[in-house]
């Protein structure tokens, strides 16, 4: 009887030591945060980096109220978030597609793979402005350079996922007499998906950089152009803002596309317990 | 006689510290261009030795090149008169020491078939600027408010630096450009064909409405109070190399070449571009005055004409067509009516929101040749 009650309270004693480990994984990143916040509060108070340079958090605190306030964060956020989505549609729709595509006949590869490489070799910053002329100087050529830009690690990713599913498996689902339709939906798609979603995270946090660069090549509207803009005013608290706003995107989206992973996955977490 | 040879020893050894080279960069925008040729011809030609600096160009944006001088990792820089109000507006104390272009080098170019003799029949068209920002901007704001027109009667459109490209494309009917290079391109585009529908282009510059500050030296405030002799040598050697690419733009041109990779040359035209040069020396010699070395540069630009296809002249053109904008009795002077001019179209746009100060503040001529003491 001691002995299960001992047991039974070294079980309590270590779920309850997991869950504050748990607990401290998770407030991890916000210490991480604040000790950053700490740290530039100290450079700026100290003015040990010119505040021209680095202004302080309390000038930027209120470069941010401002820009809310006027709605100008906004509706550059929403430009930028914008060009982002229709670059992530474009991007990972072809990405997917010529990737499944190359999977399934490797003859492809060899036939696409030169300006594939070719393409994703050269610095986007380099070509940008010959989309701008191509496209426009309306949000369609930041659509695209955002396509370009993901479109590569959604290429990889599918031909990775794609070809990385079991023979084994696949000759079963043959010897049941599955059509194309119902491999690719019922074995594909579910064994590939963590390498896909995988990539969509990278795509997700390079749409961002795909954006910014089309605003910063053709400046009109969205952060990119509110970074110029801020910049060439010397509102350096504004430039910071518009930064960290990129950022906040940037991991939004990444969460956004791990919760959807961890979600979509959950019957994969289940079978590997 | 010992101690003679060693005080000797002593006074040459720190001669020669006093006059070695101290390292200084330069800062200027863009990308390396025939247009900077003056510093070329500062660093090959020994002005800025001679002045005690082994310089260095570097390129950076704008607002790059001021922080930097604004906050002391450069002592020298080149921006244009708007950037410096802006900047001190919000609380960088820089200097504008010498104007390197005496004209503001922005323009409206259109399409000859265009009637925009008066500049108030830009209304309800089309208008390409790099963006809204810097000096093309202020330049569009001054053309408009120097029409009576706002923002408002004419569609603004951003399009990067690519004037020529978009122009030529027909997606707008006029575009603000650099005077000196992109009017220039667009003719060339026009006679090969390559613009549309457009024949020929007409250009109306910013400086033929308004005298606006243009491009200058700036300093930080704190080296103008701890070493004033470095910014009076600087702008004293600056102003040599000016005037002697001004002066010479065949020797500007193929100093440049050392300076700039791919500025077009051949052996037929660097031979004929040396042979110009020395006769222009031998010319400088006799001490001509302003109107005469203005028309050898154009005899010069007709004798190569005749001689080069178009497409070889193009920088030189550019060169010739950027002393222009440089050219004036006292090189370096820049006076608060221009400033004042830039400060008022500065406010037109909305963009000054600091306290800018007392404007006399923001430049100074003290250290321009002829000031010395």
């Amino acid at each position: 009887m001691q002995e299960s009650s001992r047991t039974a309270t070294a079980k309590i004693e270590k779920r309850s030591l997991s869950a504050r480990g748990n607990t401290l994984r998770r407030l991890s990143p916000l210490a991480t945060v604040l000790l950053l916040l700490l740290i530039w509060l100290w450079i700026s108070d100290r003015e040990i980096i010119s505040p021209i340079l680095v202004p302080p958090p309390a000038d930027v605190a209120a470069a941010f109220a401002d820009a809310l306030a006027d709605g100008s964060l906004a509706a550059h956020s929403f430009t930028t978030l914008g060009e982002m989505f229709y670059g992530l549609l474009l991007g990972v729709g072809i990405g997917l597609a010529i990737g499944y595509a190359i999977a399934k006949a490797p003859v492809l590869e060899h036939v696409l793979s030169p300006i594939i490489v070719a393409f994703q070799s050269t610095p986007i910053v380099a070509y940008a402005p010959l989309l701008i002329i191509w496209f426009g100087t309306g949000p369609a050529s930041k659509v695209v350079t955002t396509a370009v830009i993901v479109f590569f690690p959604t290429l990889v990713n599918t031909i990775a996922g794609v070809r990385a599913v079991s023979p084994n498996l696949l000759d079963v689902m043959r010897s049941l007499d599955a059509g194309r339709w119902q491999i690719f939906r019922l074995l594909e798609l579910p064994a590939a998906s963590p390498v896909l979603l995988a990539g969509l995270k990278t795509s997700s946090t390079l749409a961002v950089i795909g954006a910014v660069v089309g605003e910063f090549v053709n400046p009109q509207r969205g952060l990119g152009y509110l970074v110029t803009s801020a910049r060439n005013r010397y509102d350096t608290p504004l430039v910071y803002v518009s930064v960290l706003t990129m950022t906040a995107i940037a991991l939004s989206l990444y969460s956004l596309v791990a919760l959807v992973e961890w979600r979509c996955l959950s019957w994969r977490r289940r079978s590997l317990n | 006689m010992r101690n003679r040879i060693l005080g000797s020893l002593l006074l040459v050894c720190l001669s020669v510290l006093s006059v070695s080279a101290s390292d200084q960069s330069i800062l200027l925008t863009f990308i390396p261009n025939v247009q900077f040729s003056p510093f070329y011809v500062g660093i090959d030609g020994g002005y800025f030795e001679e002045a005690g600096f082994n310089v260095t160009l570097e390129h950076l944006q704008e607002p790059d090149v001021l922080d930097l001088v604004a906050v002391g990792q450069a002592n020298f820089g080149i921006v244009s008169g708007e950037q410096v109000i802006l900047a001190r507006a919000q609380g960088r104390d820089v200097v504008y020491v010498f104007e390197w272009f005496q004209r503001y080098p922005v323009g409206l170019a259109y399409s000859s078939a265009l009637d925009l003799s008066d500049l108030s029949d830009l209304s309800g068209l089309k208008v390409g600027i790099p963006g809204r920002f810097g000096a093309s901007y202020s330049g569009l704001t001054t053309l408009l408010h120097s029409a009576g027109l706002t923002e408002d009667d004419i569609e603004v459109v951003e399009i990067g630096f690519n004037a020529p490209e978009v122009f030529c494309l027909g997606e707008i009917d006029a575009a603000i450009v650099y005077v000196n290079n992109e009017p220039l391109q667009i003719r060339e585009r026009a006679q090969a064909g390559d613009c549309g529908a457009v024949a020929d282009v007409d250009v109306v510059s910013v400086a033929s409405q308004v005298d606006l500050v243009s491009n200058g030296m700036i300093v930080s405030r704190d080296l103008l109070a701890d070493e004033p002799g470095a910014a009076r040598r600087m702008a004293g050697a600056l102003g040599a190399a000016l005037r002697e690419a001004i002066d010479n733009p065949a020797g500007a041109y193929l100093t440049s070449l050392n300076h700039v990779d791919d500025l077009p040359q051949s052996a037929d035209f660097v031979a004929e571009l040396q042979a110009a040069s020395e006769r222009q020396r031998a010319f400088l010699a006799a001490n001509p005055d302003r109107a005469a070395i203005a028309r050898s540069r154009q005899d010069l630009a007709e004798a190569l004409a005749a001689q080069f296809e178009a497409a070889l002249l193009t920088q030189f053109n550019v060169l010739l067509n950027t002393i222009e904008l440089w050219e004036a009795d006292r090189l370096g002077y820049s006076d608060l009516a221009s400033w004042e001019a830039m400060r008022e179209t500065l406010d037109l746009m909305g963009y000054l929101d600091g306290d800018l100060g007392d404007l006399a503040d923001a430049f100074t001529n003290e250290f321009l040749a002829g000031n010395d003491g």
